[in-house]
C-alpha cells in the first residue's frame, strides 16, 4: 500500500489529511516504520530551519478576511502531570536523587560510601552533591565516598561515564579506576573503564583534563585538551588521538552503539552489556573479525540482524542466549 | 545556518514584547510573527498533513484574536500557545479517528526544550559535520535536496529545474534522506535525558 518513501511525505506533511490519516496507521501498524519516521524526521531537523515553507502572510490576510466571531471560550486543559508519562519519570528520578540527597545530609556514623549503578541496557543521570553532574552508560556503577566533597572529590568508576564537572581548584575532581585516575582541570570528559577491559579511554570536551597512574599521587602521565582522546593500556602506556569526532566517541550519550574499525570481541561485549544478551559462537575465525556498525535501535533482535548481515552469520536467540553461526564462505 | 540544529522552534524571545500597556492588538500581532510558524511545525509533528497544521493553527489564533480583550497576554505566551495547539492537534486526529497507536505515539510528543548540557558538545561540530555529509551526496542527489531543503522549491519546480521527472525527483529526494540518515547516524538520536528506557534500579 504505502512505501518507506511515503514517509517523507509525511514529514513535509505534502498530502490530504486523509493521506496522512492512511500513512499514519500503516506506520502504527509496524514499530520500526516508527523509528525510521523517528530518524528522517531528525535528518530533516539537522539540514534545514523548517519542514517546509510556510505561507505566513497569506494566514494573515485570511485573519483579516475571516468573519469575526463571538467569543468562544478556549480552554486549553492540562493534562494532569500523573498521567503525562514523561513527567512521571522524571518526578521519579527527582525522587531518587531526593532521597539519595536526604540520605547524604543525615548524620551518619562512618560508614559505606554510595553507590550508583545502571543495569545492562540502561542510562541514568545524576547529580553529586557540589552540582558536578553525570551520565553513567549501561552496567555501570560509580562509588563516591563519604568524604566527597570535603577535601577533594574523588569517585571510583567500573564503567563508562560522562561527566560535567563544577570546576574548584582547592577541590580536585578525580575518577579513579583500577588502571588510571582522571583529575579535571576544566569541565567535561568521558571516561571509560570497563574492569574487563584492559584499557581506560578518557576523552575531552571542553577544559583539561590530567590523566595519571592508578596511585592519585601518581605523576601526571598527559594532560588532555578539547577533542582529544588518550587510551591508558595494562602497561601504564597512554596514546593520545587528536581531533577525534567528539559525536562519535561520545555516541552513548545519546543511546548509539558506534563502531569504527573495531575488533569484533568489543563489540560483542558491549551488545552483551546494552541489550542484555550472552553472545557465543564456536567460529574462531570470527574472533579476527573487525567490524564498522552502528546500533539505534531499542530492540536486541533488530541489532542482531544488523551484526549478522554484517559478519554474514546467522544469529539464533533464546531468551538471553544468542548463538552466531557461520552461512556458508566468508570473504 | 549557523545553528542548524535550533529548528524553527526557537524563534527569538526579543520578538515578543510583554507589556502589559502595549494594546492586545498588537500583542497579538506579535505573537503571531513569532510563533506561527514553529506551531505549524509542532503541530505537523501530529497530523502529518501542512493543510490540516495551517488550518488548526490558523483556528488557534482566530480564536484568540476574538478573546484578546477578555484574555490579555496570558495566552499569547509560548508555553500556552504550545499547550493549547497540542490539545488541538490530539483532538483532531482523535476526530478523524486516526489509528490508537498514532495518536498514542503522538501524545508523547515533547514541546521543544532547551538543549541540554550534554548536547553542547555537538555544536562545536555539527555544523562542520552536516556540511560535509551533504557535499559528499551524489552529484545529482545533492543538486536535488539543496533545492528542496534550502532553496524551498517545489517538487515540479525542482523538476523543470534539473530536466528529470517529477519521479526521478521524488525517488533522489529518498535516497539523499537514506544517505544522510546513514551518515549522521549519531547526531539523529535525542539526547540520553529522555533516551526511553527510564531510570530505574539506582542502588543508593
Amino acid at each position: 500500500m504505502f512505501a518507506e518513501a511515503d514517509l517523507l511525505r509525511l514529514i513535509e506533511g505534502d498530502c490530504s489529511p486523509e493521506e496522512a490519516a492512511a500513512i499514519q496507521a500503516w506506520i502504527a501498524a509496524d514499530p520500526t516504520r516508527g523509528e525510521l519516521l523517528d530518524q528522517l524526521r531528525a535528518v530533516w531537523r539537522l539540514t534545514g530551519d523548517t519542514s517546509r515553507s510556510w505561507d505566513v502572510p497569506e494566514s494573515l490576510t485570511r485573519r483579516s478576511r475571516a468573519p469575526r466571531r463571538s467569543s468562544l471560550e478556549l480552554v486549553a486543559t492540562r493534562r494532569p502531570w500523573w498521567r503525562a508519562p514523561w513527567p512521571r519519570q522524571v518526578a521519579a528520578t527527582i525522587a531518587v536523587l531526593l532521597a539519595a540527597s536526604l540520605l547524604w545530609r543525615l548524620p551518619r556514623p562512618a560508614g559505606p560510601s554510595r553507590s550508583f549503578a545502571t543495569a545492562r541496557g540502561q542510562l541514568s543521570s545524576l547529580t553529586l552533591p557540589d552540582g558536578s553532574r553525570a551520565l553513567l552508560g549501561v552496567d555501570t556503577r560509580l562509588r563516591v565516598p563519604r568524604d566527597y566533597g570535603i577535601r577533594q572529590r574523588m569517585v571510583d568508576l567500573d564503567g563508562e561515564a560522562y561527566f560535567v564537572v563544577e570546576h574548584d581548584a582547592r577541590r580536585p575532581f578525580i575518577v579513579r579506576t583500577p588502571r588510571g585516575s582522571t583529575e579535571d582541570l576544566g569541565t567535561e570528559f568521558a571516561v571509560r573503564a570497563y574492569r574487563q577491559e584492559g584499557a581506560v579511554q578518557v576523552v575531552v570536551v571542553e577544559g583539561r583534563v590530567a590523566l595519571r597512574g592508578p596511585n592519585g599521587a601518581d605523576s601526571v602521565l598527559v594532560t588532555l585538551r578539547p577533542r582529544e582522546r588518550a587510551v591508558l593500556d595494562s602497561g601504564g602506556k597512554a596514546t593520545v588521538t587528536r581531533d577525534v569526532t567528539l559525536a562519535h566517541s561520545l555516541a552513548w550519550t545519546r543511546g548509539t552503539l558506534l563502531f569504527d574499525d573495531a575488533p569484533l570481541g568489543g563489540v560483542i561485549a558491549q551488545l552483551e552489556r546494552w541489550y542484555d544478551l550472552e553472545i557465543t559462537t564456536d567460529d574462531a575465525t570470527l574472533a579476527d573479525e573487525r567490524v564498522t556498525i552502528s546500533f539505534m535501535t531499542k530492540s536486541a533482535d533488530e541489532a542482531l540482524v544488523a551484526l549478522a548481515q554484517v559478519l554474514n552469520v546467522r544469529a539464533t536467540r533464546a531468551g538471553r542466549l544468542v548463538r552466531l553461526d557461520p552461512v556458508g564462505p566468508r570473504h | 545556518m549557523s545553528e542548524p540544529f535550533h529548528h524553527a522552534a526557537s524563534a527569538p524571545e526579543s520578538r515578543l514584547p510583554v507589556r502589559a500597556s502595549r494594546p492586545s492588538h498588537d500583542l497579538w500581532e506579535a505573537a503571531f510573527q513569532a510563533y506561527y510558524v514553529e506551531l505549524c511545525e509542532y503541530v505537523l509533528r501530529f497530523v502529518g498533513s501542512a493543510e490540516a497544521a495551517e488550518d488548526l493553527v490558523h483556528d488557534l489564533f482566530l480564536r484568540l484574536w476574538d478573546s484578546r480583550a477578555l484574555r490579555g497576554s496570558v495566552c499569547l505566551t509560548k508555553p500556552y500557545l504550545y499547550v493549547a495547539a497540542r490539545n488541538r492537534a490530539l483532538k483532531y486526529l482523535r476526530h478523524r479517528r486516526v489509528a490508537a497507536a498514532w495518536v498514542e505515539r503522538a501524545s508523547r510528543e515533547e514541546t521543544p526544550t532547551a538543549s541540554s548540557p550534554e548536547d553542547l558538545y555537538l555544536r562545536r561540530e555539527l555544523a562542520d559535520v552536516i556540511a560535509g555529509a551533504i557535499a559528499d551526496l551524489p552529484a545529482r542527489c545533492r543538486e536535488i535536496f539543496v533545492l528542496r531543503r534550502h532553496h524551498h522549491l517545489s517538487y515540479r519546480e525542482i523538476a523543470a529545474r534539473a530536466g528529470v521527472s517529477l519521479g526521478t525527483v521524488k525517488s533522489q529526494m529518498w535516497r539523499a534522506t537514506v544517505l544522510l540518515k546513514d551518515k549522521l547516524a549519531p547526531y539523529l538520536t535525542p539526547p540520553a535525558a529522555s533516551y526511553s528506557r527510564p531510570p530505574q534500579g539506582f542502588s543508593v
